[in-house]
């Protein structure tokens, strides 16, 4: 890296510090466009397990920026130390707003409760991945094993994001490890049985329900349930592992890009020289643009909104009670504003985060509301906070592995009035059968009515 | 991660994900012959296909969630591209050769005196004479150092050179004659009466993989386009694709139009293709013509096709009698398409296969 890089990497390292903020070492690499794709393809990881998704991808990060459609100007990685990649070839002041924004990304996800499970040498689990998927890839072929993965890949977003945080009395739910008999290896299945199928001894005489009780964690389920080969499980749990790795990213997007934000402009700002200042509006304009759900522009503001209620006081039962006009009034000064937003930095996601401070009196302040349409407003937010719950996925649990009595799978869509993408759906039905050996059905509402999808029945 | 390493995990799967994007190419040929949206991305240098199979399934809402409040809806987010649909993109002539293999269309050769040599300029030799521009630095240097040295007035201490006129070298042109094989292709359709919207849907589908074909075998390509009833008069590539009905039907004046325009072709310098598209139905009389003036025009094409196309009225006799008539004639190519069905068949034949 540049020395001046370097230099400015270390002041703004110590203005992020003084300011309050705190967070292991951050290595900074300056990467090219095409390097950058790659890596953003491969999120944010020099080394994945081989998959064409990844191709194409990055096809779509290098031809989106080779026609001039988007820039990633910075990628952060949440390991330790934290990885962190800058665009080569963008000015320095550009650079320097981005470390600035990375320093602050690696504050939040060094304190954020949601990051806390996180393994931090995640580094070395993907190379890990990578390493098993290229073998297994050898010994029973690569078009087996892309195969494999494209059908289990296709169930990445049937995980439990609370897995991590649950803790189950050891010993009580799980079933204790079979012991298995050794014989000829044809004669396995018959005298080894996979488990999940009720053996014909047990049928009738209180058989225990399999779940123990509903799950979320159908690909951990599987991985311990389905009658597959060892690899085929430890495929299917990398890709769970994965997945849970990603799920709290997902799950603060808007509170850590509008923390990222928040922090960039704070550290930079008295730094500026006049030349450097219509540099920084022009970039902030961007960043800030309002198109889409852009979650920098409503972190931003959301957290801004929060110093803001906390310095005046605007906060507990007396203000609460007030009606809305008088809310935007209303002024007691504290201070507390910073205290503020480090407690929310350290205890929200996006979803109570919004339910929270997403109120009437912020959206009228930023003229996302009229006042007569408050109805409207709590639609849109109601819309909002469904899209932000589970990564916008639908929620799907499985209720029983054992469901009629005859090894099939029972899958329950928890309806909250959107329904399914029935034809993708269908495809995914159609994988699990294929995974599980059985039929599999899955409760969800159509037009209003109950509906029984199935596959493989 | 250096870059040389670390590029080499992206090079697989992105070659993993073209072999895969190839791969549906040709197992989709027979769609993607009649996919209309197609056509107009083909121009250019890529072309996007859409390949839905090759997303990996998810259970996901039917539809989009979250919308209104000036910050829901899709849209990308500001430092990186956001959703997409699965579109995969190909090079236009990879994707060409991979239809070309997938429908089995016949490799064009190029008639030996189809060839025109092209002069073409390299500035690649040195003259003493020329263009203040062209004037070569270093050569003409080198002259005065040459001359300086000869002379006896080189001082190593003030190696300054002053070049003479006699010094001034220029660069010169060298004619580098390049083989260049060119095309032209004339359109010719019946618009009598009997040609309707699906008929002429199957024509346009027809030709614009006829002319694509054409052109990834000669680049430099012509196109003419014609129309006809009872005369025959040329049009714009856009008219001629335009729904239309005329009165009766003269074949004989497409021909002898076409052999007029193709005289500002000669065979010497020229692929020369002619396109006919009728239903078939021609005036009594006229066959006789037209068989007259395709027997002259033949030898100097390089393929005569004519693509007989059922309409709703049935069709003609005009494909038996040319077929009667020219049979075992070199660069005859007939087809009969009642349908979409027939079209893979169909271009196959018209291309010479």
């Amino acid at each position: 890296m540049e020395k001046e890089l370097r230099y400015w990497a270390e002041r703004l390292r110590e203005r992020a510090e003084a300011l309050g903020l705190s967070f292991p070492p951050v290595l900074f690499e300056e990467v090219t466009p095409e390097e950058m794709a790659m890596l953003a393809a491969y999120g944010g990881f020099p080394r994945r397990y081989p998959h064409w998704r990844w191709g194409s991808e990055y096809l779509r990060y290098r031809e989106t920026y080779r026609y001039g459609l988007g820039r990633i100007y910075e990628l952060v990685v949440n390991t330790h130390p934290v990885q962190a990649y800058l665009l080569k070839g963008n000015t320095l002041l550009a650079q320097k707003l981005v470390m600035a924004h990375v320093y602050a990304h690696a504050d939040f996800f060094h304190h954020n409760l949601a990051f806390k499970p996180i393994p931090k040498d995640m580094l070395d689990e993907m190379a890990h991945h990578a390493a098993y998927v290229e073998r297994a890839m050898e010994r029973h072929g690569a078009r087996a094993v892309e195969e494999f993965l494209d059908l289990a890949l296709s169930l990445e977003n049937l995980i439990d994001p609370h897995t991590p945080y649950i803790q189950r009395p050891e010993g009580t739910e799980e079933e204790k490890p079979q012991e298995r008999l050794r014989v000829r290896p044809y004669l396995d299945p018959f005298v080894n049985p996979p488990p999940g199928f009720p053996k014909e001894a047990e049928e009738g005489a209180n058989p225990k329900p399999l779940p123990s009780r509903p799950t979320r964690d159908i690909l951990g389920f599987l991985a311990q349930h389905a009658p597959l080969a060892p690899w085929q499980k430890s495929i299917l749990e990398i890709i769970r592992e994965e997945s849970l790795y990603y799920a709290p990213q997902a799950a603060t997007k808007i509170l850590n890009e509008g923390w990222a934000t928040y922090w960039h402009t704070q550290i930079l700002l008295p730094l500026l020289t006049p030349e450097e200042a219509l540099e920084f509006a022009e970039l902030q304009a961007g960043l800030l643009a309002p198109h889409g759900l852009n979650p920098y522009r409503l972190g931003y503001h959301l957290l801004q909104e929060v110093e803001e209620r906390w310095d005046k006081g605007r906060f507990g039962p007396e203000y609460e009670a007030l009606p809305l006009g008088e809310k935007l009034r209303y002024e007691r000064p504290t201070g507390e504003g910073r205290k503020k937003l480090f407690q929310v930095r350290t205890i929200y996601t996006d979803l109570p985060f919004l339910e929270e401070f997403l109120t009437p009196e912020f959206a009228l302040r930023q003229g996302l509301l009229e006042p007569q349409d408050l109805e409207g407003f709590l639609q849109a937010k109601k819309a909002l906070l469904f899209r932000l719950t589970n990564a916008g996925y639908p929620i799907v649990e499985l209720w029983d592995a054992n469901y009629q009595n005859r090894g099939e799978l029972l899958l329950v869509h928890a309806y909250e009035g959107v329904e399914l993408d029935l034809k993708k759906t269908q495809a995914v039905l159609e994988n699990l059968h294929r995974l599980w050996g059985r039929p599999v059905h899955l409760k969800t509402v159509v037009g209003g009515k109950e509906r029984l999808l199935s596959a493989g029945a | 991660m250096t870059p040389g390493e670390g590029f080499l995990p992206i090079a697989r799967d992105l070659e993993r994900f073209k072999e895969i994007v190839r791969g549906e190419v040709k197992k989709r040929a027979r769609e993607f012959l009649t996919r209309e949206e197609l056509f107009g991305q083909v121009e250019g240098r890529l072309v996007s296909i859409p390949l839905p199979q090759l997303e990996l399934p998810k259970i996901v809402h039917g539809e989009p969630v979250g919308e209104g409040l000036g910050l829901g809806g899709p849209g990308e987010e500001a430092l990186g591209p956001g959703g997409h649909i699965p579109v995969a993109e190909l090079e236009l002539e990879e994707f060409l050769d991979l239809m070309g293999e997938a429908l089995r269309l016949p490799r064009l050769l190029p008639k030996g005196e189809g060839e025109v040599t092209e002069e073409a300029f390299r500035y690649t030799t040195i003259a003493r004479k020329g263009p203040r521009g062209l004037r070569h630095v270093r050569r003409t240097l080198k002259e005065s150092l040459r001359r300086a040295l000869l002379t006896g007035e080189y001082r190593p201490e003030n190696p300054l050179l002053v070049p003479e006129k006699e010094d001034l070298r220029y660069k010169a042109p060298k004619n580098q004659p390049k083989p260049h094989a060119q095309a032209v292709v004339l359109f010719a359709l019946d618009v009598s009466g009997s040609m309707r919207e699906e008929e002429l849907r199957l024509v346009k589908t027809l030709s614009f993989w006829i002319t694509l074909w054409i052109k990834r075998h000669f680049p430099r390509l012509e196109r003419r386009y014609l129309l006809h009833d009872a005369e025959a008069w040329e049009v714009s590539e856009e008219e001629f694709f335009r729904a239309r009905e005329g009165g009766g039907t003269r074949l004989s004046s497409a021909l002898l139009l076409a052999e007029e325009i193709l005289k500002a072709y000669p065979p010497a310098f020229y692929n020369r293709y002619l396109y006919h598209f009728s239903d078939g139905e021609n005036w009594q009389g006229d066959t006789p013509i037209a068989l007259e003036a395709l027997k002259r025009l033949l030898p100097s094409l390089a393929l005569y096709g004519y693509a007989q196309v059922e309409g709703p009225y049935g069709q003609g006799r005009f494909l038996e009698e040319v077929r009667e008539a020219l049979a075992g004639q070199e660069g005859l190519a007939t087809a009969e398409v009642r349908g979409r069905e027939d079209l893979p068949q169909a271009l196959r034949r018209l291309l010479g296969g």
